[in-house]
């Protein structure tokens, strides 16, 4: 059930989580169907699926918001069936969290490091330590109400550390944020599992971030598992069996755009190539790996278009490939999503 | 893992938690609740906003009481029960309000999930957030204390009706309270825990508002058992305007303990330990079809109280005869003046008179002018003779209080008992007394004036200075 440990960890890390057979159902509606997972402490799992998927009901259930039908599942080596001391050993931060208006950060955060059972002063210093670590030291003593939700979310993720968990789930912790703030918030949260040693379940629908802090990945649809394994194990694992297509987007100057485009349909393996002369000047085709090659045949693909490109003196503005956890994602869910 | 070493668990935890395992006095989980609670509620919430309200209402409506006993329309013991039972309908009002409020306006704040995903246990959450929602009424039971002084004028009532008050709110207020929070905890959205607790509210408080004959049958009475709002009032009316004792009344408190009891084992011992991140009723409840047998008892009850008014007498008959003389012919007097007058009843005829009742009527000399309701001029305005013998005679006094300008004729009616219900009598009329009133109005009537405006106003300063003492250590700038 576990997954491949990094190649940089020479020691084992143990399981911080483990689910087995979970599963709840929704009158007719089978939300999850027999979730099984496993997490090590310092890792981050990268928790997918399209909307619908069961995603949001399996943190609840794990978080011990809701109860499973049936199935079973550990956190720290606690039980499920002591849902109080799992609580003391996790952090979440859910998708929709709200935040009362009119209390200052460090008073928010003292009052749920009292209820996590920490003395007015323990919570107090550890207030301090967190507001610091998510970078709201200078604003501890504002109204949450004047904060932006950049600064909710990170005020969000330092109540999840809190306790000190052993496990922390983020539900779509960069919803709504810029992308200034979505980088600040990843960098954060791989610095949570590096330094704290905890296990983190990261749902995003940001797909090329997530595989690029991500060690594993649980893809979810339809309530059922589709893949699970470390984010290298996953990809390759899903190129081998599939006929894979990615979409390329590359971006020349107008004056370009027509011998760009003899470039990429006289090149082997692309398809479907389109473009808009517009003031950005878009070029988008389809590379396309066939069953049974090698499934670093589309980068060698990319790799020799570029050349090419760069061969015949065209500037290229933007070359965007998509990622592989994007593709595969795409593959197995069958879905489309931004 | 292995499944084997899966299935057994592993108790090895990696002792993230124990780091931050505090030295120190750890705080239980509802006394966290309740202080964060308490803040909420009354350095920015809504508590000390309704407190005002409340204060605001007890001012104007002892300052109408004080004005109306300027002109002694209502007894200081009727004052003091209509401003406790004022203080404590609208003190429920705003313990339901805030009860409402609790868990369902958490979950539409989406500031439920994070108190759930603590280690705090649900029933201390659900007991510090009650401890919390029921402190209006400490407020409001020491707001209301200097107008019920007031308008007691020195009455022996007042200390037997503060404790009184006192009790029956303290029961009261907080059943309600847990009430709201039952609906709640049982609802997605303040708009329906607000109408559910509000429509229960009225219902509740509906009998209050029934008219006499509606309360006095079998059904009536049973009614007014029943409903923990009726039933405390008539009891609190009852101690302190008829002078009646606990002992014999207790019948129309047990409802109100036993409500308070019910909701209160509802609330702690069967919803706090389910309460959930969603709402709903943990068991099945068919509304609608409980709804209509509910009302439909309900209009049966209350037709059947109606119904059950008093068989009126019918037979004539007569015995006697009988003089009323009257001391003054005419009387001019200023609005809110009070005028005395004697009468004199003579028995003229030959034998024993039966027991003999005298009564005062005022009617307006002004065709345009308002229907005179007597209660209102005079707080006795009926008198109950023994037999007088033949030719005895027997004097009354008489005041009348002059409430609203014009021209009035006061006249009095004797009126011999019959002597079985099958009999009546004839009674005999007074010459009339002419009394034309004057205006005249009074400022600050019974000194609460003072009350009225000053205790509000002390309120919205304490208010101000709880925000700028909290403001001090606040960095108000935006993000």
């Amino acid at each position: 059930m576990n997954f491949s440990p990094d190649s940089k960890s020479l020691t084992p890390q143990p399981d911080v989580l483990v689910a087995d057979g979970l599963r709840k159902i929704y009158g007719r509606r089978r939300a999850l169907q027999g979730l099984s997972f496993s997490l090590k402490s310092g890792r981050v799992l990268g928790f997918l699926g399209p909307n619908g998927a069961g995603k949001t009901t399996a943190i609840r259930i794990l978080t011990t918001i809701l109860e499973p039908d049936s199935g079973y599942f550990f956190v720290d080596g606690i039980g499920s069936e002591e849902p109080e001391e799992i609580r003391r050993r996790i952090g979440v931060l859910p998708e929709s969290l709200g935040f009362p208006k009119q209390i200052t950060a460090i008073d928010f955060l003292s009052y749920f490091g009292q209820l996590y059972g920490q003395s007015a002063n323990n919570a107090r210093r550890n207030t301090l330590v967190l507001l610091e670590e998510v970078g709201l030291q200078n604003r501890a003593k504002s109204l949450v109400g004047t904060y932006s939700r950049g600064m909710r979310q990170r005020l969000g993720i330092a109540r999840a550390l809190i306790n000190n968990p052993a496990v922390v789930f983020l539900d779509e912790p960069t919803l709504g944020l810029d992308p200034r703030g979505q980088q600040e918030l990843l960098t954060l949260v791989k610095r949570i599992a590096r330094d704290r040693k905890a296990g983190v379940i990261l749902c995003s629908h940001l797909l090329a971030e997530v595989e690029g802090i991500c060690d594993d990945v649980v893809i979810l649809n339809h309530g059922q598992i589709v893949a699970k394994g470390s984010v290298a194990e996953v990809v390759g694992r899903v190129e081998r069996n599939m006929i894979l297509i990615s979409l390329l987007k590359i971006r020349v100057p107008s004056s370009f755009l027509a011998k760009a485009r003899q470039i990429l349909e006289a090149t082997p393996g692309v398809q479907n190539v389109s473009s808009s002369d517009d003031s950005e000047s878009r070029l988008e085709a389809e590379l396309i790996n066939p069953t049974g090659e090698n499934p670093d045949k589309i980068y060698q693909i990319n790799n020799r278009l570029l050349s090419d490109l760069i061969h015949a003196k065209i500037p290229v503005l933007s070359f965007d490939m998509g990622g592989r956890l994007r593709d595969v994602f795409l593959h197995l869910t069958e879905e489309n999503i931004e | 893992m292995s499944d084997a070493a899966f299935r057994f668990g592993n108790k090895q935890t990696t002792g993230n938690v124990a780091e931050v395992a505090s030295s120190g006095r750890v705080l239980p989980a509802w006394w966290l609740v309740f202080k964060r609670e308490l803040s909420e509620l009354w350095i920015w919430g809504k508590a000390l906003t309704l407190v005002i309200l409340y204060s605001i209402y007890l001012g104007v409506s002892s300052y109408i009481f004080a004005a109306s006993s300027e002109l002694s329309l209502i007894p200081p013991k009727e004052m003091v029960y209509l401003t406790i039972s004022g203080a404590i309908t609208v003190g429920l009002f705003v313990a339901l309000i805030i009860g409402a409020d609790s868990f369902s306006g958490e979950r539409e704040r989406a500031t439920l999930e994070a108190l759930l995903l603590t280690p705090a246990n649900r029933i201390q959450i659900v007991l510090g957030k009650f401890l919390a929602s029921t402190s209006p009424w400490l407020v409001a039971m020491i707001i209301a204390v200097p107008y019920i002084i007031v308008l007691s004028q020195g009455d022996a009532i007042l200390g037997t009706a503060m404790l009184w008050g006192a009790i029956l709110g303290t029961i009261l207020t907080p059943a309600f309270t847990a009430f709201g929070m039952l609906v709640s905890l049982w609802t997605n959205s303040n708009r329906t825990s607000y109408f559910v607790s509000l429509t229960a509210y009225i219902l509740l408080l509906l009998p209050v508002q029934f008219p006499t004959s509606a309360k006095a049958g079998t059904y009536g009475k049973f009614l007014q058992q029943l409903d923990p709002l009726e039933g405390a009032d008539h009891f609190l009316e009852k101690i302190i305007v008829s002078n009646r004792t606990a002992a014999e009344l207790m019948p129309f408190l047990w409802t109100s303990i036993l409500f308070a009891l019910l909701i209160f084992v509802v609330l702690f011992f069967f919803a706090a330990p389910r309460l959930r991140l969603d709402g709903g009723v943990p068991v099945k409840f068919h509304r609608k079809k409980n709804g209509n047998v509910a009302i439909s008892v309900l209009i049966a009850l209350c037709w059947l109280s109606l119904s059950s008014h008093p068989v009126k007498a019918l037979q004539p008959a007569q015995r006697g005869s009988f003089h009323i003389s009257i001391d003054k012919t005419s009387a001019v007097a200023k609005n809110g003046d009070k005028i005395e007058f004697h009468t004199v009843v003579t028995n003229t005829s030959a034998q024993t008179s039966p027991p003999l009742i005298v009564a005062m009527n005022i009617i307006n000399l002004d065709s345009t002018g308002d229907v005179v309701d007597p209660e209102d001029w005079s707080p006795e305005r009926t008198q109950y003779l023994t037999s007088l013998k033949a030719g005895q005679s027997s004097n009354q006094s008489w005041i009348l209080n002059t409430i609203l300008e014009g021209n009035y004729m006061v006249y009095m009616v004797l009126i011999p008992t019959p002597a079985d219900h099958r009999s009546t009598s004839q009674p005999v009329t007074s010459e009339g007394i002419h009394v034309t009133v004057t205006h005249f109005t009074r400022l600050n009537p019974g000194g609460v004036l003072p009350f009225s405006v000053g205790i509000p106003l002390l309120l919205i300063l304490i208010m101000l200075g709880l925000l700028r003492l909290r403001n001090r250590g606040i960095d108000m700038g935006n993000s």
